[in-house]
């Protein structure tokens, strides 16, 4: 298919293009992120975009600069930001989130009933500009006028990139992040500022903002027991081994009964069998294995002995 | 009522209905002609059974210019279908579109709720066997397509403790067969089974609608009744469930589907389940237009 012919195939339907399905293949392979058949038009207009920037005219040859050409890593990253781009907003995935409150946050305070300390603990990882710690505290200050009453919510977000983090902090929002936002959420939980939206302090207070690298081991120190991790399109720009590495992280990081939430058809398949894919209304998560937990507890009985 | 009681109770209503809901006439010859050899089959005998009846073959000409049945460009006669589709997907088409419409209107329920699932769960349960290499897809198909007909019978002899029993169903989230559990004191499944074998269908089909809630119970078609309740319970964790959402966290791989046909299918151990939800999301704008078009043109 040529450029021209990129645009002229967006107008119509027909079956999927096989250059399209073998670059969507690759993505999914080298990152983890599916585009069912029904996205491919998304791709296509993605792919567009970049043919048009590097004056490639085919897909055939756009899928060589993706695989063989010099520059090919650097041309995936800039694919898989043409994919990720405008993904940053407050409530970016509303079946992932009332999945969290109908059905695993239930779980995590069914497994923490016996402890002495209400405290539920979430880590934002990649965290980018703070819409996603900011959303998960939103839906925790709803949770906690009901079954969450008396529980300490704390929320850690990280990111790498310390101008994300500034513009976290500040918490202040055009109109692009605020789309999903209901009336209802608007209104309680923001105060107008000029043409933008500020996040009011109660909904900051229960986030904490730091930068961290999810490749360096030692940074990795600082999180613990925690109940719920969200990472959503940050390990597609991971190679398999750094992949391997921050999720055998996860796992350590998570408690027995925590939930680990990629992005929108993001998946760890072929990157870790220590988690296992769970399925929620509309959403999917991940939890640890029986098998990864028997060789843990095997280990800490050999250490123990 | 125990589950015994309860059974019985069924039993009696039914013989006390003169009506029951039947298969169109013009579908047991087809799908049984269909069944020959494929050199003997001729494609102007197809086409004639078909369009015996009117509103069946308009029905499946519609079906036909669907991308899910893997047509692109516009079809506008039966024998375009049957030739450019093959057999085997136009019996598919035949038998869909005779399913679609068995169900009673005015029960208070919206029919195509059910319908979305059940041709959701056809297509999910055909993709899902070409996947693992299941040996026989277009069985697979029929059998994920006519997996909750025993939701029809409580429709069509309970239809007042049916709707009860679907309404807490929704209201609770969960599972149907739970609800009716409940409420009737028998699920859709053993209902299924007494409608399924009314129409006399073949026995691995009697299974898989009387068995679908239990595929460990299977004795003979283990395989196919595990492949489709792995694809109803994929179907009713998505967008293509009862019109209602199970707030419910399933692991698939405990589910006993998963074991029984796991002894069966060597591709189910390295199956990507994250990928094969993903490709669910393609079918499910296209399901709900057809079935919306086929009841509400």
């Amino acid at each position: 298919m040529t450029a021209a012919s990129v645009q002229f195939a967006l107008a119509l339907p027909g079956p999927p293009d096989p250059e399209l399905v073998r670059i969507r293949d690759l993505i999914y392979q080298v990152a983890g992120i599916f585009h069912p058949d029904n996205k491919l038009r998304l791709l296509l207009e993605r792919c567009g975009r970049r043919m048009k920037e590097l004056k490639t005219q085919t897909l055939r040859e756009y899928f060589e600069c993706l695989t063989i050409r010099p520059n090919r890593q650097a041309e995936m990253i800039a694919l898989l930001n043409e994919i990720t781009i405008g993904e940053t907003c407050f409530f970016r995935n509303q079946p992932q989130l009332d999945a969290l409150r109908q059905i695993v946050i239930p779980k995590v305070m069914e497994a923490k009933a016996n402890l002495p300390l209400r405290c539920l603990r979430i880590w934002s990882a990649g965290c980018s500009t703070g819409e996603e710690p900011y959303t998960l505290s939103m839906v925790m200050l709803e949770e906690a006028q009901g079954r969450l009453k008396g529980w300490t919510v704390e929320i850690a977000a990280t990111d790498l990139n310390e101008r994300s983090l500034a513009h976290a902090e500040n918490a202040v929002y055009g109109n692009y992040s605020t789309r999903n936002l209901t009336p209802l959420y608007r209104q309680k939980y923001f105060t107008t500022v000029g043409e933008q939206l500020q996040v009011q302090s109660a909904v900051r207070r229960s986030v904490s903002f730091s930068r961290l690298n999810l490749s360096d081991d030692a940074g990795m120190a600082s999180m613990a027991s925690l109940d719920i991790i969200f990472c959503c399109n940050v390990l597609i720009y991971f190679d398999l081994a750094s992949k391997k590495r921050v999720i055998q992280h996860f796992y350590n990081k998570l408690l027995p009964h925590g939930h680990l939430f990629l992005g929108h058809s993001e998946s760890l398949y072929g990157v870790s069998d220590d988690f296992r894919l769970v399925h929620l209304p509309g959403a999917t998560a991940y939890v640890k294995s029986d098998r990864a937990m028997t060789r843990t507890t095997g280990m800490t009985g050999r250490q123990g002995a | 009522m125990n589950t015994a009681a309860a059974k019985s109770t069924l039993l009696k209503k039914l013989e006390g209905v003169r009506q029951m809901p039947t298969i169109p006439a013009v579908l047991a010859p087809l799908l049984r002609y269909l069944q020959q050899p494929l050199e003997s089959i001729d494609v102007h005998r197809v086409t004639e059974m078909i369009s015996q009846d009117k509103s069946l073959a308009a029905q499946c000409l519609q079906m036909a210019n669907s991308p899910l049945f893997g047509r692109w460009q516009k079809v506008d006669s039966l024998r375009g279908a049957v030739v450019g589709l093959g057999f085997q997907r136009v019996s598919d088409i035949a038998m869909s579109c005779s399913v679609l419409n068995l169900l009673p209107h005015d029960t208070g329920i919206d029919p195509v709720v059910f319908w979305e699932h059940s041709l959701g769960c056809a297509l999910v349960s055909r993709h899902f066997a070409c996947k693992i290499s299941f040996p026989d897809p277009g069985k697979a198909y029929l059998a994920g397509l006519l997996h909750d007909i025993g939701i029809i019978l409580n429709l069509w002899v309970l239809p007042k403790e049916f709707c009860q029993a679907f309404e807490f169903a929704k209201r609770e989230g969960i599972p149907l067969d739970e609800a009716e559990m409940q409420i009737l004191g028998f699920t859709h499944c053993d209902s299924g089974r007494l409608l399924a074998e009314r129409w006399e269908l073949a026995p691995d089909l009697i299974e898989v609608v009387a068995l679908h809630d239990r595929p460990a119970e299977s004795l003979n078609y283990g395989g196919l009744v595990g492949l489709v309740e792995l694809s109803d319970t994929l179907c009713r964790m998505s967008g293509l469930n009862h019109g209602y959402v199970e707030n419910r966290e399933v692991n698939l791989l405990e589910e006993a589907g998963f074991s029984v046909l796991a002894e069966q299918c060597q591709g189910l151990k390295d199956l990507d389940w994250a990928r094969l939800t993903f490709e669910l999301d393609s079918y499910m704008d296209e399901v709900h237009a057809l079935v919306h078009s086929i009841y509400r043109p």
